[in-house]
């Protein structure tokens, strides 16, 4: 780790007080400077032997390791401190609907206390109420905690259970042990493949190299030898890190613009056959104290945000508690005007404000969200907290990495060059695609070369496995040409029998090819076969033919100049090209049984005949440029952030529509017009690869000019703290960032983004700790599925939102009537609370099933700042419209209630004192007939079911409505949602048990009304449906107009 | 999002709330130019006026389907309740608590009684009922045949309550041991209280507790029986001078003077039995005399 990166780590800390920021920048790189200073690596060895009390050829003692071990604790990364259980159970209880509900019940319990205190013992409704809005609070919270410990739970189980294991030397004797159990002044042995267990300090090592990518995103591998180099540690060459890979000496180095990061990543899996650089070292920091764990424990420092669709929510409380309040205190002022005490004025104000909370709506959200991400597990998206499914529906911008998220993460083989054309091979994952033409002779010997010029074999025992996905052994160009010849040839190991290897040069950094000499197929051919492969230039310079349509043809300038194209053009696609020849070796010169000797090199190895040049790359998955290609249709940039080289970066971008065609960069326009870079005018270039090297000479003001003037970018060679400087510059220009990682490094990005994605198979447990959501098949494409799912939510929420509080009126109404004319209670608390919680709640969730309305995917991410979840339109047109709407349905079954038992409105009117009077037995009706408290109450209870079938005759017809914002119900399709159908079906089905049932009028209050009472609030239902068909036809008729601003929510 | 989460002093969240009050930049008042807040005001003013107009309409039609002389249903009347006179209440229940001794006390109960009886007065009674009902048999009308479109009544006097007319005795009883209650069923549109035309219903009063208390009780008239002549009822409408009949019972208290009656309305379409509501088909009620 440069001085300079770990400048650059602390960046995300920065204040906008440029002061305040640079003091506080030079502590906290004074700290981690003092951290970081150790001499470890300064000292001798017969000094650290002191220090550690340890020996370079025994090892500690088993004894001593082990209260090392007891002092130290394993040599692992804690896991960043989770939260306790109990801290995350109360943050479920509060969220901001949550707060509204508590403050809610406490208002009830006040109320019930006022009311208690007056002596008015048989009012329990407040009670009750309070009890209610409690429990769905627990409820709800004790399900979204729920959800929470079942997705942890999947997290969890992807952990690695297999534990690393490393070869320690103790007493003296070579241990294979868990390496958890290491400890400070342990003598390990590393070899090529092996993750460095520790911190070591290098004490004997041949060949060895390391990958340092994991830390400081250098992809270059690093020489570790047992001199000290360096007076910082990170720079000395004596000390390999925890969690590096140890890289075979080893490397193909065939073209500058070599993809080496790629060459390790497969390297790990394939390079323990490699010849081994072998290293020794002693331990000298374990656990969280190595340079990594400080590195992860950095990201516990990245604080949490609050996710959009919490913001959202709590401005949409903010306008139910202003309403609230506004309306209370209204009939407040009211109530004491008319007379009423200022005691019993208080509790209406209460019970108003308490009537405003919709109780269902917090049940409504968690199951909205909860039922999405369930839709996104399947589709390998595991969301660890239910917001995050939200968020990512907001995001626009996705910063993405390469290698596995947009790629497949092996080497393919993509192009050859034989017969003076680039043939393109198929790269898709299942072979789908199309292949070239190989009937050309060329091709025949090409494919002998690239067969049997191969050291690379299959795994034994996987004939039912397709060819791509079969393990082999060997480094990542070598598996990716068996695989190629495989696949065209066909039975490579029968093959390779035929023509029996006699000799073999590996490949090595110096001559940089690799060669074999075969016996031929045709036992009356005596001659042997040279093959070689290797870099393209180095392979020319050895040939003296070329093969053309099967003839050999004397290499002149013009087939030189021809190679060169083509080998530029392969270079140019970000291509790891390699070159094959071959040559018969002379009968006489070499007769059979020629000793041929490898170090000698006792034969020829020029004047070969050129075969082809073969070009590898990780392909881009198939599903990704349609992914890409969607998120730009939506809006959404896509930024590419890996640690490959630019050019291959960029030809991977290029590939998968991250940089669209005929966009250029500045160089590429500075190339066109022939000028220099600096006078191109930077608007003008759509695209830009900013390296990491580039990006270090960057202030934050520059990268975020970058950002706003290339709509197309991409970050090469950057580290992981680079990409969190990327994600803060996106989020200071205002947008929601996504982005994917799965590194140690990546955890302090993937925690400050908006939403962090981590990798599920190549993804490190750190990496999925910080992250909110995590993608089961590393796919780039499951991202865009989770985006759709994100904003068809947001859609649907709304949708359910509107439906949740239209009838919030309706319930209302009753109460505020009571009050100001004096009309026996029409609506009753326990009958609200089934509104609320019972039959309306499958309805509003069965929203979230409904299908988006356009393409969701052609409209632009929102804007947070403007659309809002909930917006005044919405609030205002469900309260005042549909809900007044509901409450003249109510009022009109209600009244028709009332009247055809006796009761005409007129009477009604200024009645509540006599009809509540517990002591009046014969109140006289309109007919003259003479009531007891009871009848009158059991009447009461007939309005209150009456009222209740109104809302839900209109709450069928408004979740109808909901179904569309813009479109008509009609193209939406009535029955195409049937989640929502047996909503309604459900809804009616609720409504009747709780009206017939037996027993309901002295439990719930229900009482068993007459059929035709169901029919009155009709009409009213279709008024609403034929109100809202208008009002949709309005705003898609006339867009932008008074009409669309004022209804169009 | 950082543009999102920068914390905002409260000042600058007033200034933000006085500028959505009044934005000068546009001329919004509270978020809209002080036209648009005529235009939507007009919307919401025309979208009240055909609510309420259609609401009106609905209550309209309503009104008119409605027959004037008898509701359509009667779901909870099936049985009609029954109340007793003075309807003085304690805690809970009705407590007819008298002091022989304190005028002011017992005067209280007579008086409750006497503005009861008032509709009852004799005169009052004939004036306006002026039909000879033919006793023992229901009085089954089935059309307008009394003056002005309606039906006749019969008349229920004071007098018919004999010893509790409060004719004789303006106390009822309550200067002494031996008061009068007047039980009162309530009426109920097209009632029958029984199948059968020989047994019409009456009150009958049982002693619940302190059954030593009470050593007489005595029906006015004669029975507790209300004739069946008084039934049906058609309304206020058809029969605007309808009296309920009434039934006074007269108990003799007797050493401690007090006791837990339940006066109940026997016929066998009367239920007394509905846990619910403690007044239908009977009146339980404690009756006290202090000294």
């Amino acid at each position: 780790m440069s001085k300079k990166d770990t400048y650059d780590m602390f960046e995300m800390n920065g204040e906008t007080d440029k002061k305040k920021k640079k003091m506080k920048k030079k502590e906290k790189l004074e700290g981690m400077k003092k951290e970081m200073d150790i001499d470890d690596h300064e000292i001798t060895i017969e000094e650290l032997e002191m220090r550690y009390n340890t020996s370079v050829t025994k090892g500690l003692t088993t004894t001593f390791a082990c209260q090392i071990l007891e002092r130290d604790g394993p040599n692992e990364l804690k896991p960043p401190k989770g939260t306790p259980e109990y801290v995350k159970f109360a943050r479920q209880l509060a969220g901001g609907l949550q707060c509204l509900m508590w403050v809610a019940a406490v208002i009830c319990f006040i109320a019930f206390g006022i009311e208690l205190a007056r002596g008015n013992l048989t009012s329990f409704d407040n009670l009750y109420l309070a009890i209610t809005l409690i429990a769905v609070v627990v409820v709800t919270g004790c399900f979204g905690y729920y959800q929470e410990f079942k997705s942890t739970n999947i997290i969890a189980s992807f952990k690695n259970l297999v534990p690393q294991q490393a070869t320690v030397i103790r007493d003296g004797q070579k241990n294979q042990i868990n390496a958890n159990q290491l400890v400070v002044g342990d003598l390990v042995e590393i070899k090529g493949g092996d993750r460095v267990p520790a911190d070591i300090r290098i004490i004997t090592a041949q060949s060895c190299k390391v990958d340092n990518s994991s830390l400081t995103g250098e992809s270059e591998p690093q020489t570790r030898t047992p001199e000290y180099t360096h007076e910082s540690p990170l720079e000395t060459r004596n000390v390999a890190f925890f969690s590096t890979t140890c890289l075979e000496g080893t490397s193909y180095a065939t073209h500058t613009n070599i993809n080496i990061s790629l060459i390790q990543e497969q390297c790990f899996s394939h390079c323990i056959l490699c010849s081994p650089g072998i290293a020794t070292g002693m331990i000298i920091n374990t656990g969280d104290r190595t340079i990594i764990g400080r590195i992860a424990s950095l990201a516990s420092g990245v604080g949490n945000e609050k996710t959009p669709i919490a913001i959202e929510i709590e401005h949409f409380v903010d306008i139910i508690a202003g309403l609230a309040i506004f309306f209370g205190f209204t009939f407040f002022v009211v109530a004491m005007f008319i007379g009423y005490a200022f005691l019993e004025a208080m509790i209406f104000f209460m019970a108003i404000v308490v009537a405003y909370v919709p109780e269902g709506l917090l049940a409504t959200v968690t199951v909205c969200l909860s039922l999405t991400a369930k839709r996104l597990a399947r589709k390998n998206c595991v969301v660890k907290n239910l917001e995050a499914v939200e968020t990512l529906g907001s995001t626009s911008v996705i910063c993405s990495d390469k290698t596995g998220t947009l790629t497949q993460n092996r080497m393919t083989v993509a192009h050859l060059w034989f017969d003076n054309y680039i043939h393109a091979a198929d790269t898709t994952e299942d072979q789908s695609g199309q292949s070239f033409d190989q009937s050309s002779e060329t091709w025949r010997f090409l494919g002998r070369v690239a067969a049997l010029c191969n050291r690379a074999t299959f795994r034994p025992d996987q004939e039912g496995v397709p060819i791509p996905k079969r393990l082999v052994v060997g480094d990542a160009s070598e598996t990716a040409l068996l695989k190629f010849t495989e696949l065209t040839i066909g039975n490579i190991p029968d093959y390779r029998n035929r023509f029996k290897k006699l000799v073999e040069v590996p490949f090595n950094s110096t001559n940089k090819f690799q060669l074999s000499i075969h016996e031929l197929e045709d036992p009356l051919d005596l001659r042997y076969l040279l093959v070689m492969k290797g870099a393209p230039e180095r392979i020319l310079e050895r040939c003296s033919t070329i093969l053309i349509k099967g003839q050999e043809l004397p290499l002149d300038d013009q087939w030189k100049e021809s190679f060169q194209t083509a080998y530029m053009d392969l270079g140019g696609l970000g291509e790891r090209v390699l070159g094959f020849c071959h040559l018969y070796l002379n009968e006489k010169e070499y007769p059979r049984g020629f000793r041929f000797d490898a170090d000698e090199m006792n034969f020829t190895t020029s004047g070969l005949c050129f075969a082809g040049l073969i070009s590898m790359i990780d392909p881009p998955r198939a599903t990704v440029p349609d992914a890409v290609m969607k998120c730009r249709t939506a809006g959404i940039r896509v930024i590419m952030v890996t640690g490959d080289h630019p050019i291959t970066a960029r030809a991977i971008a290029a590939n998968v529509g991250i940089i669209s065609e005929g966009s250029e960069t500045v160089e590429d326009i500075a190339q066109r017009k022939r000028i220099p870079v600096e006078q191109v005018n930077k608007r003008e270039a759509r695209a830009c690869v900013i390296s990491g090297g580039q990006l270090k000479d960057m202030s934050s003001d520059d990268l975020d000019e970058a950002l706003r003037n290339h709509p197309e970018m991409v970050f090469a060679r950057t580290s992981p703290q680079q990409k969190l400087i990327i994600v803060e510059s996106c989020q200071r220009l205002g947008s929601i960032v996504a982005v994917t990682g799965d590194g140690v490094n990546d955890s302090p990005a993937l925690k400050k983004a908006d939403i962090g994605v981590a990798m599920g198979i190549a993804g490190s447990d750190a990496a999925k700790n910080a992250a909110d959501m995590i993608l089961l098949d590393d796919n780039f494409a499951s991202i865009v599925t989770g985006v759709e799912q994100g904003r068809l939510i947001f859609d649907n929420l709304k949708k359910s939102i509107a439906y949740t509080l239209t009838k919030n009126i309706p319930e209302l109404t009753p109460y505020l009537i009571y009050i100001t004319v004096s009309v026996p209670l029409p609506l009753g608390c326990i009958t609200i609370l089934f509104i609320e919680l019972a039959t309306d709640i499958f309805p509003s969730v069965s929203l979230a099933y409904e299908k988006a309305e356009s393409d969701i995917m052609h409209l632009k991410p929102r804007n947070p700042r403007r659309d809002r979840l909930v917006n005044e339109a919405l609030a205002v047109y469900s309260y005042f419209q549909i809900g007044a709407i509901q409450s003249f349905a109510g009022f009109t079954d209600y009244f028709t209630a009332m009247a055809q038992e006796g009761w005409f409105p007129l009477l009604c009117v200024g009645l509540r004192s006599q009809w509540e009077d517990v002591h009046l037995q014969d109140l006289q009706d309109s007919y003259g007939q003479e009531w007891t408290f009871s009848q009158r109450l059991y009447q009461e209870y007939t309005c209150y079911t009456v009222f209740f079938v109104s809302i839900e005759i209109c709450q069928i017809s408004d979740v109808l409505i909901r179904k569309t914002r813009r479109l008509s119900v009609f193209q939406q399709g009535f029955f195409r949602n049937r989640v929502l159908v047996s909503a309604i079906v459900f809804q009616l089905c609720l409504g009747n048990l709780l009206c017939y049932c037996p027993g309901m009028p002295n439990i719930f209050n229900f009482m068993p009304i007459r059929v035709q009472w169901w029919f009155v609030p009709v009409p009213y239902g279709i008024l609403i449906f034929v109100y809202d068909e208008i009002r949709k036809l309005g705003v898609r008729r006339y867009p932008g107009s008074w009409w669309d601003q004022e209804l169009y929510y | 999002m950082a543009t999102l989460k920068e914390k905002r002093t409260c000042g600058q969240r007033c200034e933000d709330f006085g500028h959505f009050v009044w934005n000068s930049d546009n001329g919004t008042l509270m978020g809209r130019t002080p036209e648009k807040w005529v235009y939507i005001s007009l919307y919401y003013v025309a979208f009240y006026v055909v609510m309420t107009g259609l609401f009106s309409l609905a209550i309209w039609v309503l009104m008119y389907t409605l027959c004037p002389y008898a509701p359509d249903y009667q779901d909870r009347l099936k049985s009609p309740g029954v109340m007793v006179w003075p309807d003085t209440y304690g805690e809970e229940d009705v407590e007819i608590t008298y002091n022989t001794s304190d005028k002011a006390s017992w005067m209280k109960m007579a008086n409750i009684l006497h503005s009861f009886l008032k509709p009852y007065n004799d005169t009052m009674q004939t004036e306006c009922n002026r039909y000879n009902c033919t006793q023992g048999k229901y009085f089954i009308q089935n059309t307008f045949s009394a003056p002005h479109h309606t039906k006749w009544a019969c008349p229920f006097k004071q007098s018919m309550l004999g010893q509790c007319s409060g004719l004789e005795d303006p106390t009822f009883g309550y200067n002494s041991t031996m008061p009068c209650v007047i039980i009162k069923m309530n009426r109920i549109i097209n009632f029958l209280p029984s199948n059968h035309t020989n047994h019409p219903p009456y009150v009958n009063c049982t002693i619940l507790e302190g059954q030593n208390n009470v050593d007489k009780i005595e029906y006015f008239p004669e029975r507790g029986i209300m004739d069946l002549s008084y039934f049906p009822y058609y309304g206020k409408l058809a029969q605007p001078t309808y009296a309920n009949p009434l039934v006074a019972v007269r108990f003799n208290l007797v050493r401690e003077k007090q006791a837990k009656i339940q006066c109940r309305a026997v016929s066998d379409k009367i239920s007394y039995e509905n846990i619910h509501d403690p007044y239908e088909g009977k009146v339980v009620f404690y009756l006290k005399a202090v000294k």
